[in-house]
């Protein structure tokens, strides 16, 4: 027969000290755990969110990103009337050639400086990357230094409100409009027209070409004929792949929530056991009584595991709520794939929440487990001849 | 110094629980003559622990005096009352209590510790009280090496060691067969016919008590005898 | 018997126990000071003399915005400066590697970078004659060439991240003594050959005369050159690497207050661990006290048991530590992401100050609380 479910939770509350800062404690581990991992599941949920399945992007090989990539202009001409290229009502084919520039600007704060990724864009590769919506004022016009900024970029660097101006290399961009990227990769760009772009900084290269095949047959066509051609050294994937590879920055990021999570566990399993170790001594006599009434040594631990783990289980749910308060959160770091200040959000997902609290019932568990075998292992009269 | 080493005048204690107030002990007046082995006797909660915790230095009257050697218990502060008690005091008590990291020898030792005697001096005296209960040779043993008799006897021993004049047992033989406690009540009786201390046992047990010079029985708070 | 051999014997009653405590401050104290390691290292760039001498010149937009070679003949007329290369980042991954090449490779001119890596011990005069005659040759560091086992003569593939070109240089000598024993330095004149010379450099590294001379030398460099189409930034290598850190933004926030955090719940639950190994002990405390120990002693009794096992953690946790870091090989073991891993004597004051503190707090409630008891009450409790 088992105990009743009340004598767990009942001798939890007895000793409310020590049940309190084991379930804090157990409760911060799961908070570390869960924000450091939200914050990697931001990262790559930013990157994920980005593209349309139905592009291809293409960029020199080698390159790790877009924007460390370089093409000539004449590899531009070359490719441009492959005919697995869509074309539009004017008979132009859908090609964007884009052209990235890394600018270093002053933060907001006075705490110095960061690179913000520009991206020359043309119509072309505006109307390929539907996601990115104008949040305020306008877009910027063809053949003016003006420059549409991300939203979320305003808020953390200075001059980037909508009519203000900012000075990089030897020239002035006058910021016309904030860009939303709607959660994407987009959302740390500035985007700027791609001839302006070109010139202002000097560049005879593009960095990358977006394109949208008529449809699925010929995308895979058009990569294998771009991947094959040995002159153009070029790489091209789904837009949607090449986003999705984006994760160097998340990884060390997991990296280090995996290794504090590990060792902050150790601690917490040590100090479980300590608690409950003390509580079975103390309940040394009534564990002894429980088993002359009858019950035996797997209900014994049962009921003493079910403890142990249903405070653990508190602790979890309480850490998964601290973090939970920075769900949606915006934060930002430098992109190691970029080399660019990359703005993202925390992200609580369902499944860190049940991570977090499977991590914390087990901790909770190998913590009782080895006092809870010495209690059922207590001979029954030791246990009552004990004071 | 007066032939009585404890003068009790109109004593009284009351203890607050909750929102009643209980009685423990009622305007009480006693002496206890020097050398005494006194039996106080009483059913639960007739309060003669109380008594005797008041006695020992460990609980304070709310009415009354109470003086020890002509000293004015109540009236000394925390500190020189654990001083008074570690000069003056040994307690034997029902459960032993004796401190279970510790051997027979170390038990008894510990309150010489709080006195200015070196090893050699500390030595002579535990080898002194351990003799006097008979258990010189268990000196090296653990608490839970010995037989319930054996660790009450190292407990008289430990209330021995610092020489004091009064020696208080709470229901000494309460958890003892009754082998055991005739053993040691009979060291308990030594102590005041042969060494002269004053001996003052709290017990309910008639055939314990028998053992004392003086009985007196506490009934609800007051002397019935 | 004396007092300090019967707090020992306290402490070590419940053996199990003890070592638990002792455990899980051992734990919370080795993550503090690995925290402090990594985030030292993260933060802090290596620091010496030489790091204010050299000065790092870049394009004003941007370190990835390339600069105009013809610039250099401008620097050289400018007064205060012993030495100035070009210095491009390569920014190759070699052939060994699959992802992630943690060593840089720097496009010098050889003969006028002698100056900037004086420090630099282990390659003789003849190697160094052989590097700079040859264009396709290199130099790399000893800590790369022990990593991959590479001597000289031996040769070094490169596939171009960043430039649309690849490499292939031999190893013409291995240096070490220098404040980043990784990096690889090569001929500017063999990437402009195969890049079919764009008359770029990324940017150019100099040597100020003195320490006084050197904030002096940026000023006339950034002046130089505004108002050019290339307006440039100078700044100290020292000032440069901490332009990176700010580059890290929030993370480092956030891992800051993450190390506060993980020490806090760590302190939590061992003090509340530590104090209930003493509050249970109440009963004993109080026949303690009723055999004539006074309030004071029994403070000292129970702050030496909760202060030894503290402290006997934290010689565990960052002791070993200490010992850790200074034993391992951090760089291999992280992927050269790390570098030197030291614990500074400071971060050990830290982790002593936190048991400390720590043995202090678990001591504390069960002092209050003997010090509020009476002996009877006590004796009453059970447990």
């Amino acid at each position: 027969m088992a105990l009743p479910l009340n004598y767990s939770f009942r001798n939890a509350l007895v000793r409310w000290r020590s049940t309190i800062a084991t379930v804090l404690g157990i409760a911060l581990v799961v908070f570390v755990f869960v924000l450091l991992q939200s914050l990697a599941a931001g990262i790559e949920k930013s990157s994920s969110n980005t593209g349309d399945p139905r592009n291809i992007m293409v960029v020199r090989k080698g390159s790790t990103a877009e924007s460390a990539s370089l093409i000539s202009r004449q590899t531009l001409t070359e490719i441009r009337y492959f005919e697995e290229i869509a074309r539009n009502e004017n008979g132009e084919p859908i090609i964007s050639a884009d052209v990235l520039v890394l600018a270093s600007l002053p933060r907001r704060d006075n705490s110095g400086e960061a690179n913000v990724l520009l991206r020359g864009v043309t119509a072309r590769g505006m109307e390929l990357r539907p996601q990115v919506k104008l949040a305020a004022g306008r877009w910027f016009e063809a053949g003016k230094r003006e420059i549409v900024v991300s939203a979320k970029l305003a808020k953390r660097f200075a001059n980037f409100g909508i009519g203000q101006s900012f000075k990089t290399g030897s020239a002035t961009f006058t910021v016309v409009g904030w860009l939303d990227g709607g959660g994407s990769a987009f959302d740390s760009e500035c985007w700027l027209d791609a001839d302006e772009c070109r010139s202002t900084f000097e560049r005879d290269m593009y960095s990358s070409f977006l394109i949208r095949p008529t449809d699925e047959a010929a995308g895979e066509k058009l990569i294998t004929r771009i991947e094959a051609d040995r002159r153009f050294k070029l790489k091209a994937e789904k837009e949607v792949e090449y986003y999705r590879k984006q994760t160097m920055t998340a990884a060390p990021i997991k990296w280090l929530g995996g290794f504090l999570a590990v060792m902050m566990s150790v601690g917490a399993v040590f100090a479980a056991m300590n608690t409950m170790y003390a509580a079975v001594g103390a309940r040394t006599r009534e564990i002894g009584t429980l088993r002359v009434l009858g019950f035996r040594r797997r209900a014994v631990v049962a009921a003493l595991l079910l403890e142990g783990g249903l405070l653990a289980l508190v602790g979890g749910v309480l850490g998964c709520a601290i973090a939970f308060y920075w769900n949606g959160y915006t934060t930002a770091t430098m992109g190691m794939e970029t080399f660019s200040e990359i703005v993202f959000e925390f992200r609580v997902t369902p499944k860190l929440v049940l991570e977090g609290l499977a991590f914390a019932v087990i901790v909770g568990l190998i913590g009782t487990l080895f006092p809870a075998i010495r209690a059922a292992r207590l001979p029954v009269i030791s246990a009552l001849k004990s004071i | 110094m007066s032939a009585n080493i404890v003068t009790i005048r109109n004593l009284s204690k009351i203890y607050q629980q909750g929102d009643i107030n209980v009685t423990a002990l009622d305007n009480i007046s006693l002496d206890i003559a020097s050398g005494e082995f006194l039996a106080l006797m009483g059913p639960s909660g007739s309060g003669k622990s109380t008594l005797l915790h008041i006695i020992a230095g460990i609980d304070r009257p709310t009415n009354g005096e109470c003086r020890v050697q002509d000293i004015d218990v109540a009236k000394l502060n925390e500190s020189q009352l654990a001083d008074w008690r570690n000069q003056n005091v040994g307690f034997v008590f029902q459960t032993f209590n004796l401190i279970p990291v510790l051997t027979a020898y170390e038990n008894v030792e510990l309150p010489l510790l709080l006195t200015r005697m070196n090893r050699a001096e500390r030595r002579k005296q535990v080898e002194i009280a351990l003799e006097i209960v008979g258990l010189a040779d268990r000196a090296k043993h653990l608490p839970k090496q010995l037989s319930g008799g054996q660790e009450q006897r190292v407990a008289i021993a430990r209330a021995l060691v610092t020489d004091p004049a009064l020696v208080v047992a709470d229901e000494p033989t309460g958890n003892l067969d009754s082998h055991s406690a005739q053993e040691v009540l009979g060291v308990l009786r030594t102590l005041s016919r042969d060494a002269g201390k004053t001996v003052i046992m709290v017990t309910h047990d008639p055939k314990a008590a028998a053992f004392g010079s003086r009985q007196i029985h506490l009934e609800k708070g007051e002397l019935s005898k | 018997m004396n007092l300090p051999s019967f707090i020992l014997k306290n402490a070590l009653r419940n053996k199990r126990r003890a070592l638990l405590s002792v455990l899980s401050v051992a734990m919370s104290l080795f993550l503090l000071v690995t925290l402090q390691v990594a985030l030292r290292e993260l933060t802090n760039p290596i620091n010496d003399e030489g790091s204010s001498l050299r000065i790092i010149v870049r394009n004003k937009v941007s370190l990835a915005q390339p600069l105009p070679a013809r610039q250099l003949q401008t620097i050289d007329r400018i007064p205060g400066i012993v030495a100035v290369t070009p210095f491009s980042f390569y920014g190759g991954l070699y052939k060994g590697d699959e992802k992630f090449t943690s060593f840089a490779q720097f496009a010098v001119d050889p003969q006028r970078s002698l100056p900037l890596i004086s420090d630099a011990k282990g390659v003789t005069k003849e190697q160094l004659e052989a590097w700079i005659a040859d264009r396709t040759s290199c130099i790399l560091g000893k800590m790369t060439a022990d990593r991959y086992g590479l001597k000289v003569g031996d040769r070094m593939q490169f596939t171009g991240q960043i430039y649309p070109c690849d490499l292939e240089l031999k190893i013409a000598g291995i240096y070490y003594g220098t404040a980043d024993d990784r990096n690889l330095m090569f001929h500017q004149k063999y990437l402009d050959e195969l890049l079919g010379n764009p008359g770029t450099v990324g940017t150019w590294w100099l040597l100020a005369a003195s320490i006084a001379e050197a904030p002096l030398v940026t000023d006339r460099i950034n002046k130089a050159f505004a108002n050019t189409s290339a307006e440039v930034r100078a700044e100290s290598e020292r000032a440069f690497v901490l332009g990176f850190v700010s580059m890290w933004a929030n993370i480092k926030t956030l891992i800051s207050g993450i190390s506060i955090v993980v020490v806090f719940a760590l302190i939590l639950v061992t003090v509340s661990t530590m104090s209930m190994a003493i509050r249970e002990r109440f009963r004993e405390l109080a026949i303690l006290k009723a055999i004539g120990f006074k309030r004071r002693e029994l403070f000292v009794l129970i702050l030496a048991e909760s202060f030894g096992l503290a402290m006997f953690g934290a010689l565990l946790g960052a002791g070993g530590a200490w010992a850790l870091f200074n034993n391992i090989n951090i760089q291999k073991m992280t992927n050269g992401m790390f570098l030197m891993f030291e614990v500074t004597p400071q971060m050990l004051g830290l982790a002593f100050a936190v048991a400390a503190l720590l043995g202090l707090l678990s001591a504390l409630l069960p002092m209050i609380n003997v010090a509020r008891t009476s002996v009877v009450q006590g004796l009453k409790t059970l447990d």
